[in-house]
């Protein structure tokens, strides 16, 4: 592709030769004459981008606020050399580049190599793609240039936070009914050894206990005490209102942290956790336990985006047949623009379910991007702290989470 | 050792703009840039300067004519009264290169100044610029408060009328200015553009350049001369016959194939080394200072250097034969002596002053162009650097192994 340089270099040439004829004038021919013999001897200088390049990155699933280290080793394969290129990884516009440059001007001869490192910072969570590899030939005149691409694309995780809340749950004014695994003393799937039995077909081959085969000659295998874990319900509000404030601080990050620090903190009791996450529609991720869990919920919590006008009552409504009876729920919402939060927070309430609210206070967050007349936040103010004590005259716990304060503290604001 | 060196190495050479420029790379792309231009403004003057034959018959050496010279204009000046600023820097009293070297020593200090004064900050800038204000300001009205005030304790009470040519006193040194500006402007924002690392600078510089010999071009046209003769010496009409460089150029081709060359390599050295300095300011901190980053920073400077005095080489020695290709043309026609195609082919092409020449000269570049197409040299370079690599590798190897 020509640039403007060339165009212009081209136009004015003809233009200097053809006044030039017209007034009979040598130097303006020659003028003109040169700028276009250089036109064309640079044509003859033409850029490669047959290029291997292959992209390390460590990491593929990261936390918030992580930093990641990408590096690109770029070889020359050909036996030309590649002239002037300007590569270029092209990194997703929420992710800031901390240390080194997303790209390069190089000039490779033939076999060479060479390589670029940077370091990304995620700020946001989500998924993303670093690449596809732009690879811009420019001339070393600035007259022609040509753009191709390399696809080679490198999907990136980020997760929402996960924080220490263990001490806080400790001490908070929650419910304390649900204390980690209990074993029964009845077989079942367990982690502590219960009895040996003859295997049977359907019996996996990894439960084999080797040593009393040995010692009897015939297949045993080992049985295990089952574990009762208690089903934890995390309801995290992902409508259009948890957009309020600003990209980095709004109700839905701090919820979606707060989702992914509390189910990190069942989980490791060996409890069993359910996500739930409303807005647009309903995702219901059942119950379970274990790091694959973990990991599925923290992939759930990366791709909520906020959108739509769900009602908290036609959650609770959905998930009713399936939540466990007593199970403790928790609901991660500002609580804006429902009015069905009181119905279903009595419901739930009614059958049983301990239920925790932790509200991002959606006012202040707004007041981080916009300046509200004191008046009207003091009205607003008050009208979110009765709709606070009104949902706790259903016996639910609410903690009223202000931006500026940490989780494990706003777990311990818990008021009933 | 050399370890140590290397490391060494790696401490020293970064790619920030004080390192860089005196990298000896960008020092010699600007001291390519500002030889053209000096040159430039010498073939220029040859060419351009003097005043027509008839018109020195008709009034003197001396006398005013419109050229690319500025000593006539000064001295016309100084006919009017004295001159603010002293001969010897006006190039008055001299002649050929010699009146160019004190204007030259000024437009020198002028690029020093304004790179220095845009350096500065702002309000410093301000301050400096109120203060040029201020002291024309009094120039202009002290003298004639003084002159007058004098005059009235003398004289008594009075109109200042006979005072008031004080007030103009600052307008002698912008015509000096003027008459100056008209030859070493170019000059002055060439310097500014390469030394202050401006792009515009140098395009308006190549820009003037042009104009000048576009102007020229009109004014010394055969039937704009038979109006108005302005006493400038047009340019011959006939290129003339190749006598220079084994018969492929004329003396007239060469002198305006030269103008024309180092128009083009003042304007792409100069821009290359401010390009190549742009990018490098655009680099992070720390990749400046990356061994990988100053690899390729030297590599594709050293290639674009290599390129540069390739490509106008070649340049010139396409457009030159470009220029003698009717002359082979008619030569080769001349062979086929007899026909009457040849004859009439013969005829066209001996149009040597414009249409022949250039239709020619356009139809060989274009086929310069096309060659890049079947001629795969890019390949054949890319082989032998290779192989001398590798050569390289093995002579190592064979020393370590020693």
């Amino acid at each position: 592709m020509w640039t403007r340089k060339a165009a212009i270099m081209l136009a004015g040439g003809i233009s200097l030769i053809l006044v030039g004829m017209m007034i009979s004038n040598f130097q303006m021919m020659i003028i003109g004459l040169t700028f276009i013999s250089f036109i064309s001897i640079n044509g003859w200088i033409i850029g490669h981008s047959e290029l291997e390049i292959s992209r390390y990155v460590p990491h593929s699933n990261v936390y918030k606020g992580d930093l990641i280290e990408v590096s690109l080793t770029i070889t020359n394969k050909s036996y030309r050399r590649t002239q002037q290129l300007e590569v270029f990884d092209n990194v997703p516009h929420q992710m800031k580049i901390r240390r080194g440059i997303n790209q390069i001007r190089l000039n490779l001869g033939p076999g060479q190599t060479t390589k670029i490192d940077y370091m990304l910072r995620c700020p946001l969570r989500g998924h993303y793609s670093v690449g596809p590899i732009s690879v811009r030939f420019r001339n070393a005149f600035g007259l022609f240039m040509n753009e191709s691409r390399i696809d080679d694309i490198c999907d990136i995780t980020v997760f929402p936070q996960v924080r220490d809340v263990e001490d806080a749950m400790l001490r908070a004014d929650v419910p304390k009914m649900y204390t980690g695994a209990t074993t029964l003393r009845t077989p079942g799937p367990g982690m502590e050894f219960y009895s040996l039995r003859e295997y049977l077909s359907t019996d996996s081959l990894r439960s084999i206990n080797w040593k009393a085969f040995a010692r009897t000659g015939d297949l045993m295998v080992n049985q295990k005490t089952r574990d009762a874990v208690t089903d934890v319900f995390v309801i995290l509000d992902t409508r259009e209102v948890s957009r309020i404030g600003t990209v980095l601080k709004n109700p839905l990050e701090m919820g979606a942290s707060a989702a992914a620090s509390i189910s990190n903190h069942f989980l490791k009791r060996k409890d069993s956790v359910a996500m739930v996450t409303y807005g647009n529609k309903m995702d219901f991720l059942p119950p379970d336990t274990g790091d694959k869990q973990h990991y599925k919920i923290l992939s759930r919590l990366a791709s909520v985006s906020p959108s739509g006008s769900m009602p908290l009552q036609a959650v609770t409504n959905a998930l009713a047949p399936r939540i466990s009876r007593g199970s403790p729920v928790f609901i991660i919402s500002s609580l804006e623009g429902d009015g069905t939060t009181l119905p279903a927070i009595r419901n739930l309430s009614g059958n049983g379910h301990s239920v925790t609210i932790l509200s991002p206070s959606s006012i202040d967050l707004e007041r981080l991007v916009s300046r509200i007349p004191r008046m009207s936040y003091e009205v607003l103010k008050l009208e979110r702290q009765n709709r606070l004590t009104a949902v706790s005259g259903y016996g639910a716990q609410v903690i009223d989470w202000m931006p500026d304060v940490e989780l494990s503290q706003a777990l311990l604001q818990s008021r009933g | 050792m050399v370890e140590m060196k290397e490391k060494r190495e790696e401490v020293t050479e970064t790619l920030h703009i004080p390192a860089l420029r005196r990298k000896w790379q960008i020092v010699v792309l600007q001291v390519v840039s500002t030889a053209s231009l000096l040159l430039l403004l010498k073939r220029m003057s040859e060419i351009y300067g003097p005043c027509s034959d008839q018109f020195v018959i008709d009034h003197s050496e001396t006398s005013w004519c419109p050229s690319y010279e500025h000593t006539r204009g000064l001295m016309w000046l100084s006919n009017q009264g004295d001159l603010y600023i002293p001969d010897i820097l006006l190039g008055i009293g001299q002649t050929g290169t010699l009146s160019l070297i004190g204007p030259l020593m000024m437009c020198a200090f002028a690029a020093f100044a304004a790179d220095r004064f845009w350096s500065l900050s702002h309000e410093l800038q301000t301050k400096i610029k109120q203060g040029t204000w201020i002291a024309i300001g009094a120039w202009m009205v002290v003298p004639f408060v003084f002159s007058w005030v004098i005059s009235m304790a003398y004289n008594g009470l009075h109109f200042p009328w006979d005072h008031i040519d004080h007030l103009f006193s600052p307008l002698g040194l912008l015509l000096e200015m003027i008459f100056l500006g008209i030859v070493f402007a170019p000059v002055l924002a060439g310097l500014i553009g390469i030394w202050g690392l401006s792009k515009r600078s140098i395009s308006w510089a190549v820009g003037y350049f042009i104009i000048v010999i576009a102007f020229h071009s009109i004014l010394t046209f055969e039937p704009v001369l038979s109006e108005v003769d302005l006493g400038l010496r047009p340019l011959p009409t006939q290129i003339g016959e190749g006598s220079m460089f084994w018969g492929l150029v004329s003396p007239l081709a060469a002198s305006l194939l030269g103008i024309a060359l180092l128009i083009l390599l003042f304007m792409e050295s100069g821009i290359a080394a401010i390009s190549h300095m742009e990018y490098a300011s655009s680099l992070p901190e720390d990749a400046k200072k990356d061994r990988e980053y100053i690899r390729q920073f030297n590599n594709v400077v050293n290639s674009h250097l290599l390129q540069l005095c390739m490509v106008v080489a070649l340049v010139a020695i396409t457009t030159a034969l470009a220029l003698a290709f009717d002359d082979l043309m008619i030569s080769l026609v001349g062979v086929f002596e007899g026909s009457q195609w040849t004859g009439q082919v013969k005829e066209s092409l001996e149009l040597q002053m414009t249409y022949g020449k250039v239709i020619s000269a356009g139809l060989f570049i274009l086929v310069v162009a096309g060659m890049r197409f079947v001629v795969p040299w890019q390949t054949l370079a890319g082989y032998f650097e290779s192989a001398l690599a590798s050569l390289r590798s093995s002579d190592s190897v064979e020393q370590s192994d020693n």
